[in-house]
């Protein structure tokens, strides 16, 4: 299992450095190579690195041990097939993660980072109400028995296609670059992770290698089922630039904006949710 | 520093390691093994990366803009 979350790691990097080539291609730009994001998480590994005088040390450093340290446990509940409130709570727990990682630093771009990474929680995290439509069809929220439920019943992705759009407009939220990417915005220079520089950004890229992993194989757990390795690892490319392609295409919401659009869908979310019981209850 | 990552590094190592070996061998359960890898692992890979840095540097002020 360790070896897993070391592959699970590289690989999630590896997406992400598609996710970058993709959208540089859109953009008739050469873009950087896809294995970039590990030459990045290896590059900043190897810088000089100290804690800035105006942080708080404990709190600097701490986060981004908490911020691996998190999504590791979601990998382990993924791979055992565990709930799905534990994962969807350990995404709730990374938001918390990218406040105190902007608190931390002392820096007003790290502090704006971080405030408005609770702003696109209470947006992001309510997206979630898709579970109640996984549930009512399932009976379950164990990623194990909703792997069975597929099996005998077919994919929830055409059973429950409203609430496969709202799941993926999670990973959309979690993107680099995406219309929803606020707390990374370019006018709070790198938002949260301003101030996080060598070893310490290195950490969080390897936190955010591990999320990408986590978040994609999950969802494709979720709404395909239970597949081969090397069709997860298809599945997870082809999610990759399908999100890539959004990315390209639309431009950076204002933070009101991202906010409002998600809480839109949120409330047609609530509406499916309402009519699936309906038509379970009858 | 070096030093003290170092064995951070190793301790963090030794204790994944052991862990693997007892939950393979059925000796512990799986949330075991996988409470003390969420728990070595973070460290393990900081330290890892401390250990090998070029360097240490003084401390600075955050860039707070212009």
């Amino acid at each position: 299992m360790i070896a897993e979350l070391v592959l699970a790691t590289l690989f999630g990097l590896l997406l992400l450095g598609i996710h970058r080539k993709v959208i540089a291609r859109i953009q008739r730009r050469p873009g950087p190579p896809v294995w970039q994001e590990i030459l990045h998480a290896a590059k900043f590994s190897f810088k000089t690195t100290w804690v800035p005088a105006t942080a708080s040390r404990a709190l600097f450093i701490g986060i981004v041990l908490v911020a691996i340290g998190i999504w590791t446990a979601a990998f382990f509940v993924m791979m055992t097939g565990g709930s799905l409130l534990v994962i969807f709570g350990i995404y709730m727990l990374h938001k918390i993660v990218e406040h105190a990682f902007g608190l931390s630093s002392g820096s007003p771009y790290g502090k704006f980072g971080g405030v408005r990474s609770v702003i696109s929680a209470a947006s992001e995290i309510p997206l979630f109400v898709s579970v109640a439509a996984i549930a009512l069809f399932t009976r379950s929220l164990t990623l194990s028995d909703i792997i069975a439920w597929q099996q005998v019943h077919g994919p929830l992705l055409i059973i429950a296609f409203p609430a496969a759009i709202a799941m993926y407009l999670v990973l959309l939220s979690k993107m680099p670059f995406g219309p929803f990417s606020i707390v990374e915005a370019k006018e709070l220079v790198s938002g949260y992770k301003t101030e996080h520089f060598g070893v310490w950004r290195a950490g969080l890229e390897v936190c955010n290698g591990l999320k990408t992993t986590v978040l994609l194989a999950t969802f494709l757990l979720l709404f395909v089922g239970q597949l081969p390795i090397w069709w997860m690892v298809i599945g997870m490319v082809i999610i990759t630039v399908s999100l890539s392609f959004t990315c390209a295409i639309t431009p950076m919401l204002s933070p009101f904006d991202s906010v409002t659009i998600q809480s839109l869908f949120t409330g047609l979310m609530l509406v499916y949710a309402g009519i699936v019981f309906l038509g379970v209850a009858a | 520093m070096k030093r003290s990552a170092g064995k951070l590094l190793a301790v963090g190592g030794i204790s994944c390691g052991t862990a693997f070996a007892l939950h393979w061998a059925g000796w512990i359960p799986l949330w075991v093994f996988a409470a003390v890898v969420v728990l070595a692992f973070p460290p393990t890979v900081l330290a890892l990366f401390l250990w090998w840095m070029a360097g240490e540097g003084k401390e600075d002020i955050p860039f707070i803009g212009y």
